[in-house]
């Protein structure tokens, strides 16, 4: 098999391929490095390196599959990280100088999980500084590319974690998610990543960017590789004052089940036009995406998306409060040490008063019912990934995205689970999505959405020229 | 509704924060301040004295 077809496996092919040792996991950590060696220079997707304990740690899948001792589907799988989840010993920057030398003395929860499970990890990803603002064009770092065209923005925050699975870099990613930083940069770069509900996940051990917005997840080439990490993922762990204490489900079961009769809600009245309004080729292929739905069964029903248009106000007071609460020494002490596209929207909340904060988390009480009052007439909602295709990195308007309906951030303020899917391309060859949203801990219904479009279209199996 | 600030203001609030920033990054922020300002007070509209913030603390917790 040609190094590049190995590297665009999907996890699940790549668990098939160990066990029946057509290659190893050390072949596997390698194909992955070389095309990083090869190709990152370009995209910039890794800010740190962990070659020497991939191999490390690909030599012991190896041996410990040849012996019988299988941790499951992760064994021996490669994997990279959102450079915001601490790795004891290993440096975690959060994409900025603040943080530039800091090496953690612990792991997030999450990367203890993803460890136990056999993972092989390649290293630590470029994101937007601190998981907020836009791409960090004046941050020790440089800003990660989208491999479909290096001229445009991947999406972020997980900048890195969208486009070096793009390019075939690692199998599976950990992104973190307050307004849509999981989900955008899968819609912008092709692949699939799922928020799952608020508490599912562990948040401990990854840099805060908003405590009652922040949720962490997988992102992968397929919908199924995202099932298989977040089972891994999921569960209550005590360490975090948000995890749920409810039971995980076999995400897998029932994903292949279809969508006949599912009710599928659209809510494109009142928010779909918002200001400048969504960029109608992105339309036309959300509403391609919507007669494939009808096509396997499912019904479209029209809501009203004023309630979702509005969750936008409220998830960005409350980010911006609680994100300046968290960095508020940092930037009396040193603020031009943040970059200037993170500073500039996190000293915000330097502005806003306590009553602000208040009233934000008192509308999110009133919008979250509006919204969620929708689930008794529909089973899922959909919506794009994102309003616009990847903008120009020549050409960012820091103030286009308040001009455009945010199609991600109610379901960080609702906490209710999101999978953005590939659904076809823009002009200049740039990806699109669209998200599948269901109830609080129904992560499932997300999938089996989400699997049953995904296998009724090609979209996932297109890859980028590097 | 709520008064846009002025740069004067902006820099005065700056310092009552203990906020030290130069004139032409105040500057820089100031479009970006007023609008999350105005943002946050149009969410008043959506509220009533019956109306209270999501999430709570919880005894039973100890958080």
């Amino acid at each position: 098999m040609a190094a590049s077809e190995l590297c665009y496996l999907t996890i699940g092919e790549a668990g098939i391929g160990l066990r029946q040792k057509h290659f190893s996991a050390v072949e596997l950590a390698d194909a992955c490095l070389d095309r990083i060696d090869a190709h990152d220079a370009k995209l910039h997707s890794f800010i740190t390196l962990t070659a020497d304990l991939a191999l490390e740690q690909a030599r012991q899948a190896d041996k410990e599959l040849s012996t019988g001792h299988d941790r499951g589907p992760l064994h021996g799988i490669p994997i990279a990280l959102k450079d915001l989840y601490a790795t004891k010993g290993i440096r975690t920057t959060c994409h900025s100088a603040v943080l530039a030398n800091w090496i953690p003395d612990h792991d997030a929860t999450t990367v203890i999980k993803l460890r136990d499970a056999g993972t092989v990890l390649l290293g630590k990803l470029g994101m937007h500084e601190f998981a907020f603002g836009g791409p960090s064009v004046d941050a020790p770092f440089p800003a990660v590319r989208n491999p479909w065209n290096l001229a445009h923005i991947p999406g972020g925050s997980s900048s890195g974690s969208g486009a070096a699975l793009a390019a075939g870099f690692c199998y599976g990613a950990l992104g973190s998610d307050t307004g849509g930083s999981i989900r955008t940069p899968a819609s912008h770069c092709g692949i699939v990543g799922i928020k799952p509900t608020y508490g599912r996940c562990s948040r401990y051990g990854v840099i805060p960017l908003s405590w009652s917005l922040d949720h962490t997840g997988p992102m992968a080439r397929s919908v199924e590789d995202c099932a298989i990490l977040l089972q891994v993922l999921a569960g209550y762990d005590a360490l975090d004052n948000a995890s749920a204490n409810v039971a995980v489900p076999n995400f897998q079961t029932g994903m292949k089940d279809g969508i006949k009769s599912l009710r599928v809600g659209v809510p494109r009245n009142n928010w779909f036009n918002e200001n400048l309004g969504i960029d109608p080729q992105t339309e036309s292929a959300f509403n391609q995406a919507l007669q494939v739905l009808e096509s396997l069964g499912a019904q479209i029903v029209d809501i009203d998306g004023q309630p979702f248009s509005l969750a936008r106000k409220a998830n960005q007071t409350i980010l911006t409060c609680e994100a300046y609460a968290y960095h508020e020494a940092t930037y009396q002490k040193t603020p031009m040490k943040f970059g200037s596209s993170v500073r500039r929207r996190m000293l915000e909340g330097a502005f806003l008063s306590a009553a602000d904060y208040l009233t934000a988390q008192r509308a999110r009480a009133v919008l979250n019912d509006q919204i969620r009052a929708n689930f008794a007439t529909v089973d899922v909602f959909a919506v794009p990934g994102a309003a616009r295709p990847p903008e120009a990195f020549d050409n960012m308007d820091p103030n286009e995205q308040n001009m455009r309906p945010s199609f991600t951030n109610p379901f960080n303020l609702g906490g209710l689970p999101a999978i953005s899917v590939p659904c076809g391309f823009t002009e200049g060859n740039l990806p699109a999505g669209i998200q599948f949203v269901a109830p609080a801990f129904e992560e499932a219904t997300c999938f089996r959405v989400g699997y049953a479009y995904e296998q009724a279209t090609e979209w996932h199996n297109h890859r980028p020229a590097i | 509704m709520v008064q846009d600030l002025s740069l004067n203001q902006l820099r005065e609030l700056a310092e009552r924060a203990a906020l030290k920033l130069p004139d032409d990054e105040l500057a820089k922020l100031l479009p970006g301040v007023n609008r999350a300002r105005r943002q946050a007070d149009e969410l008043r509209q959506l509220v009533n004295a019956q109306t209270e913030p999501a999430g709570h603390f919880g005894a039973d917790k100890g958080n």
